[in-house]
């Protein structure tokens, strides 16, 4: 069956058969997260570093990659690429368990130091992953 | 312009160019969304610089702080790696994350500053 590539992913090009859905979902959630990551990582520069959204999104990143590890084990996906997407995610992991997970510290607005207007980086990057809308959510 | 006006712009656009550095990665390396995104955000901190250029800011290592933050944007807006010839990923088959698009929605961002 013919490959196709459908993204890069820690600097590996990654391919799937046509209609490969199952390993495709995935394959995007990675893509999404490569992205919010690096701006979770520009965040903690910021104020934010000292707030509670910056912490609650990372524990929230921690969890979703954790079920995406476990959807993933349990999935149909071929072995040799199953492989090579767990170790992308503990790469994931790794790098977000780096973050600030503390939500006991003060929200920046409420400290009078946030005063972007109503609107949360924190929530704003978390929300890039909305950005995937095929293939749908696994049944898993 | 403020002070407080031009340091969110700036919080604003130190993500949005993380995750466009991050979307450089990717197979957004050669889209037209990603070159489109660069111009934009290279046109955003010239504006940014501009702006700083005639804010009334008193405080001389104030603004020598922000302008080196801004030349720092400028900088890493111009390194972005976009691919020399570029079409979009969806339509080269290469995209399948739906109708939406990381880059457009990272430059997004922007508007969470009000």
């Amino acid at each position: 069956m013919a490959k196709t590539r459908c993204g890069r992913i820690l600097g590996e090009d990654i391919y799937i058969e046509e209609g490969d859905t199952t390993t495709l979902y995935f394959i995007n959630q990675l893509r999404a997260y490569q992205v919010v990551l690096v701006a979770l990582k520009a965040l903690d520069q910021d104020i934010c570093h000292d707030g509670c959204s910056l912490p609650s999104t990372v524990n929230k990143v921690i969890k979703r990659l954790g079920k995406l590890k476990n959807d993933l084990e349990a999935s149909d996906v071929a072995a040799e690429k199953k492989e090579s997407l767990l170790s992308k995610i503990d790469s994931f992991l790794a790098d977000v368990s780096r973050l600030p997970q503390d939500i006991s510290q003060t929200c920046r607005k409420s400290a009078g130091e946030c005063v972007m207007g109503s609107g949360c980086f924190a929530t704003g990057a978390l929300n890039l992953i909305k950005e995937i809308t095929e293939p749908k959510a696994l049944k898993i | 312009m403020q002070t407080e006006v031009l340091e969110n712009q700036i919080r604003g656009l130190s993500i949005v160019l993380g995750a466009l550095q991050a979307a450089t990665g990717e197979i957004c390396k050669s889209c037209l969304n990603l070159e489109g995104a660069k111009i934009k955000v290279g046109k955003m901190v010239k504006k940014l610089g501009m702006d700083l250029d005639t804010a009334s800011i008193c405080c001389e290592k104030t603004k020598a702080d922000l302008q080196a933050r801004i030349d720092s944007f400028s900088k890493a807006a111009e390194e972005l790696e976009v691919a020399e010839e570029c079409e979009c990923q969806k339509t080269a088959g290469n995209c399948k994350l739906g109708a939406e698009c990381f880059v457009t929605a990272a430059v997004d961002l922007m508007k969470l500053v009000q």
